[in-house]
């Protein structure tokens, strides 16, 4: 192998990577007879290491990874076998809801009335909230965002107890409630509950 | 707490060596970030197709790559100049003189590479991939993508020195 050989060979060298690739052995060898190409070499590996550090050194925006996870779909399982399954469920259950609705017709058991009360607590992002458990300070810009954009806006009272916030039926509150996202606000308002989850329909907001 | 656990860890593996692949091929941070979130999504759909989960961080790439590939199809295409193999021997740039060039400069020099010549060139400086694994990655033989990086690294090299005379 002449140097020239050995110098367009080792063009492609990294350093100790690829010391186990067998194309530069012969390569290597020969740069440590001959000192010429032994300091080329050596330019070249250092020249390769500060590029790579360069770019390895961009960092991606802030909150790339977040609104990734936060935005991820939900991948739909494509087992025929869970997809029967599946379909068999839902026929099952809606068979079981159809029974228990007419059950219910005969009972005619009324709805409970909402109640009006006062809760105390951060105004949540729920998408947030719910997915990745995100709230506070560090996350009000994104919260403040999201509810804007018609995300469900929520409040952790003091008890630790969520309550979805809503406005007049057909009126959205959010545009109201992005203001004080993430903060701790004082909301008056009728709470309902239906199957374990309460909602409290937004009368009157209180800034602490 | 965490709805799936499995993709946020790989989303924080890798998402920063995906947005740099992704910044040097495209030059521009909101496709960088487009092209990264698409490729985890694609993941999220597709896992249950990954036979090896080992080779999980060859099949990101990749289909970054497609993924660059197929939005660059329709738009038109700059070859880069020819280049001359027989000055390689003679190019050699000092690791000072680099290191006072910023890297946003560097990524402009990347952006003037041809894209089939682009993509070999950032996986041979930014991941410790063997030259199979980046053959594989971009689904390329061995030799091309050997040949194209070397003919890349010239090519950066010579816009380098361009910049910034050796001493």
């Amino acid at each position: 192998m002449t140097t020239t050989e050995a110098r367009q060979r080792l063009l492609l060298y990294r350093g100790p990577i690829d010391d186990v690739d067998p194309q530069f052995q012969e390569a290597l060898v020969h740069a440590k007879s001959d000192p010429e190409l032994g300091q080329w070499l050596r330019e070249q590996t250092e020249c390769y290491d500060t590029i790579r550090a360069k770019l390895r050194g961009i960092e991606p925006p802030l909150g790339l990874a977040e609104k990734i996870v936060r935005r991820r779909p939900i991948p739909f399982p494509r087992d025929w076998s869970r997809i029967v399954q599946l379909a068999a469920a839902i026929l099952i259950s809606a068979s079981v809801t159809a029974l228990l609705m007419k059950w219910s017709e005969r009972r005619h058991r009324p709805v409970a009335g909402a109640q009006e009360i006062i809760v105390t607590g951060e105004v949540l992002d729920m998408t947030c909230y719910i997915a990745s458990n995100l709230s506070g300070p560090e996350h009000a810009e994104c919260a403040k965002v999201c509810i804007r954009n018609g995300e469900p806006a929520g409040i952790k009272a003091q008890d630790g107890k969520v309550y979805l916030l809503t406005g007049e039926p057909g009126q959205s509150i959010n545009t109201q409630l992005a203001e004080h996202a993430a903060q701790v606000v004082t909301i008056k308002g009728k709470k309902s509950v239906r199957d374990g989850f309460a909602q409290l329909q937004v009368e009157e907001i209180r800034k602490l | 707490m965490s709805a799936d656990p499995e993709f946020e860890n790989l989303v924080q593996l890798y998402y920063r060596d995906l947005y740099r692949f992704g910044l040097s091929l495209t030059g521009s941070e909101a496709d960088a970030c487009d092209l990264t979130q698409e490729t985890f999504y694609i993941w999220a759909n597709k896992r249950h197709q990954l036979k090896n989960p080992a080779k999980v961080k060859a099949w990101l790439f990749t289909t970054l790559h497609r993924q660059f590939l197929q939005a660059r199809r329709h738009e038109t295409r700059f070859k880069d100049e020819p280049i001359d193999e027989a000055s390689a021997e003679f190019l050699t740039m000092s690791a000072d003189c680099v290191n006072r060039i910023d890297a946003r400069v560097l990524l402009s020099f990347l952006g003037q590479l041809d894209e089939t010549h682009r993509a070999p060139l950032v996986l041979y400086y930014l991941e410790d991939l063997s030259y199979n694994e980046i053959a594989e990655t971009l689904a390329v033989p061995l030799g091309t993508v050997q040949s194209r990086i070397a003919r890349a690294k010239i090519k950066l090299l010579q816009l380098l020195n361009e910049t910034i005379p050796p001493k």
